[in-house]
């Protein structure tokens, strides 16, 4: 078997690589896929690698211009998705995305290895916004016209149809189950010093999931959902500070990878909840000033708003934060995380009054 | 008659991967070939050609992996051949696409899987593909039962035939072959002086590992001598370590006893594992079709204890080949009747005898070849007769009962015998919705009473 007849599986399993490296068959492939197109490569530089999953980001400098090379972890035909809706957003939408770089045969990407690669522009300046109110309005709206400008999307043949529309109830589910994991592992580890603070924690947080789980039960859910995925259009899934950034024409967002069919204010919601996080409390300022950003590319309307609440009531910061004491509980149950448990409980006491302040006084799209 | 058997998109045939559907397939269809002309159709794999002809039957193979994929690949082949019969298996929306090209055949469909749920075909489509079937088979009333509770009409279409196991392969823990596999196994993985209590599966939610792994916690209070094997899917040393395998490694890492982790094991190779165990659970937490894995413990001659979900109760009697665990998710049901089948070595072995009995009865695999070549039988009686499609089952069986009172026997079966001359039968007709485990018919009858 030559070099480029092997299949790109997670390289560094141990973490003992070193970020940066790429196993010389990978290489090799980079070198063959390059060739499949009309420019030429001065350098190439890793910018990031996903060794435990198989993916990897180059940035090339070409005689047109410079580039990003990318490897997807992810199955060729999920990953199908991906590109399909980044070429749609680019050329029939005119977002602000990088364009996909054609091969000289016209084609969006190289299968090898058994992955999908693909070039596409990099985009250059691009500045992180401000970490302030200012620049969390900046992300909002940016994100709100990509899920304006996304309604419409279809797959291209021979890709998946990745949508989580309708799973909403199952990760809701999740949720709920692994908090309760959570306990039994406490209990089994219960002379670590943690497995105190987690045993003392885990009933709130797990009444506050099977709580939001219900209240997603009788919400309009259901009967929003039969609105179809094409006519929601797509969620980013890993939008923030980092995806989304300033150059040239206004904000650009990049990476988007795992997008697929979804309720817009997913991706509203990790945004805002992720700022709260930073910001040590929930601030209704912060909130409104991005609900109101975002509702100017992308009205929310009341049924969403109401998921959109419903969706900070599941504990998502304890979930997000706690989840890693599964892996070698003898470590993290030693480890900072007491503290951070203690963190989260004490931004968890100014989440209810906000939630309750816009339940309140947010309606139409604007604060009442 | 010509016959078309069209697999899934996921795994090939024969199963080289594994696969329930594809262990059905390959464990009944070639033996059907000695009275009709049979092609399978099935995704391609690296390791078998796209074209061969083995044990009489046609093998095509095209490329798989996504449904809309391969439904092009079967619908295309079907535009240049033509069938007396296509048997589709666990795909509902492959019907209409294969009616379409195919107009003048007849269609079964075979069902594994809850595919008629709302979110795996729309209401419409799927009211459309029953129509055009003259047969659903199930693995389970289970299964049956949740089509006819959303498509009532499909109800005179539905029989169950449950599938079969390699007797020959999977042989009990006392037989001769058994106990030099058993010796061997338990060496090999220093289990000589344990019980083993043996789970077989993903390590998945749905599976339930975790809930067998809690209930060790107590059992192993009173039974210090137990060890657990977890056979299949990824084990503790895989790849990718998903929080699900990292929450039960973290439980198995503070259990005091033995807990083997097999990794992916050859479908080839899975019954060493069965001969080494002395008791076998399936913990499912999930409504599951019904599992392939309680034949092969029964074969095995191994008690079972399994959860009351989906089908899997239906091929329990309480007390005789197994235990049901009424609430799945209670670790402390689990420990109740694995401690009431540790404490009696005598009580595990009577059972296991009787579990081997009842898959020898039911479970082999000429009882569904059989079950299947009734079916197939009365599609073929169907096309002599000019029979439509909606006239099945219920009338049908009626019409047939009249016919046979009337002698009708000898023309409904003679001509067909000559055509394929195929073997005297012993009991050339039955009614065709009969299983050969007659007290289960009953129970479909009467689950199904309930659910309207």
């Amino acid at each position: 078997m030559t070099s480029l007849e092997q299949l790109i599986t997670p390289w560094d399993l141990d973490e003992t690589l070193g970020d940066l490296y790429v196993p010389p068959f990978i290489e090799e492939m980079a070198q063959q896929v390059i060739k499949q197109y009309n420019f030429n490569v001065s350098s190439m530089e890793v910018i990031t690698t996903k060794a435990d999953k198989g993916g990897l980001i180059w940035k090339i400098n070409t005689n047109k211009g410079p580039k990003s090379l990318k490897i997807l972890h992810r199955k060729p035909s999920r990953s199908l998705f991906s590109i399909g809706a980044q070429e749609y957003l680019v050329h029939e939408k005119k977002a602000r995305i990088p364009a996909i770089v054609k091969t000289k045969s016209g084609s969006n990407i190289v299968e090898m290895g058994g992955k999908i690669w693909f070039v596409a522009d990099w985009i250059e300046p691009l500045y992180p916004v401000s970490a302030d109110i200012e620049g969390a309005k900046l992300l909002s709206n940016a994100i709100g016209e990509f899920h304006q400008l996304s309604k419409g999307y279809v797959p291209p043949k021979g890709a998946e149809n990745a949508s989580r529309l309708l799973r909403w109830p199952n990760a809701y589910k999740k949720v709920v189950r692994k908090i309760s994991w959570f306990r039994n592992v406490a209990n089994l580890y219960s002379e670590l010093p943690t497995s105190k603070t987690i045993l003392n924690t885990v009933d709130m947080f797990e009444e506050q999931a099977k709580k939001a789980l219900t209240m997603l039960e009788q919400s309009s859910y259901q009967q929003m959902v039969t609105k179809g995925n094409k006519e929601w259009g797509l969620v980013h899934q890993d939008y923030g500070w980092s995806n989304g950034q300033m150059g040239p024409g206004g904000m650009w967002i990049i990476d988007l990878d795992g997008v697929a069919y979804d309720l817009p204010i997913r991706d509203l919601r990790k945004l805002i909840s992720g700022s709260m996080d930073d910001l040590g409390r929930w601030d209704i300022n912060w909130i409104v000033g991005m609900l109101e950003a975002y509702n100017e590319a992308h009205p929310i309307t009341d049924e969403l708003f109401e998921i959109l609440l419903i969706d900070f009531s599941l504990p998502n910061l304890y979930y997000k934060n706690v989840k890693d004491m599964l892996f070698e509980p003898t470590i993290a149950l030693n480890s900072e995380l007491d503290s951070v448990v203690q963190r989260i409980v004490e931004i968890d006491k100014t989440k209810w009054p906000i939630l309750e302040q816009l339940r309140k006084e947010w309606r139409g799209g604007k604060r009442k | 008659m010509k016959v078309l058997i069209v697999c899934t998109e996921k795994l090939p045939v024969p199963p080289v991967k594994g696969g329930a559907i594809q262990t059905f397939i390959a464990g009944a269809i070639p033996n059907l070939s000695k009275n009709h002309t049979i092609t399978i159709i099935g995704r391609s794999d690296k390791t078998l050609p796209d074209k061969e002809i083995k044990d009489g039957v046609h093998y095509v193979r095209v490329p798989g992996g996504l449904l809309e994929t391969y439904q092009e690949g079967v619908v295309n082949y079907l535009k240049n051949n033509t069938f007396d019969l296509i048997h589709i298996f666990n795909r509902p929306r492959l019907v209409l696409p294969i009616r379409e090209v195919a107009p003048e055949s007849r269609l079964i469909l075979s069902m594994h899987n809850d595919m008629f749920k709302r979110e795996k075909i729309e209401p419409e489509e799927a009211q459309k593909a029953i129509d055009q079937l003259d047969k659903i088979i199930t693995i389970s009333n289970y299964i049956g039962n949740e089509i006819v509770k959303l498509y009532p009409d499909a109800q005179p279409k539905i029989q169950t035939i449950y599938s079969g196991v390699d007797l020959e392969r999977f042989v009990p823990t006392y037989s001769a072959k058994g106990k030099r596999i058993r010796a061997s196994m338990r060496q090999k993985h220093k289990l000589e002086s344990k019980k083993v209590i043996l789970f077989a599966g993903r390590l998945s939610v749905n599976k339930g590992a975790d809930t067998l792994l809690r209930s060790m916690v107590d059992l192993a209070k009173k039974h210090p001598n137990v060890a657990l094997v977890l056979m299949g899917g990824k084990g503790f040393s895989d790849n990718r370590m998903t929080d699900y395998i990292a929450y039960i490694k973290a439980i198995a890492d503070r259990l005091p006893i033995p807990v083997i982790t097999t990794g992916f094991v050859h479908p080839d190779q899975i019954q060493d594992w069965f001969a080494a165990a002395d008791i076998f659970v399936c913990p499912s937490q999930w409504e599951e079709p019904l599992a392939r894995v309680h034949y092969e413990a029964m074969a095995a001659g191994l008690p079972i204890v399994t959860t009351a979900r989906g089908g899997n109760p239906e091929i329990i009697e309480i007390g005789k080949n197994g235990f049901i665990v009424e609430q799945a998710d209670n670790p402390q049901e689990f420990v109740t009747h694995l401690s009431k089948l540790l404490s009696s070595p005598s009580l595990c072995k009577e059972m296991g005898q009787y579990g081997r009995s009842y898959a020898e009865k039911n479970h082999n695999w000429n009882r569904v070849i059989d079950d299947i070549s009734q079916v197939w039988s009365g599609i073929e009686y169907k096309i002599k007769n000019n029979v439509d499609i909606s006239s099945t089952s219920k009338m049908n069986d009626e019409k047939e009962e009249q016919l046979l009172t009337k002698k009708a026997v000898a023309e409904k079966v003679s001509p067909l015998e000559k055509k394929h001359t195929r073997p005297k039968q012993k009991q050339p007709i039955k009614k065709i919705t009969t299983s050969s485990i007659p007290w289960l018919n009953k129970e479909i009858i009467a689950n199904k009473a309930s659910n309207y």
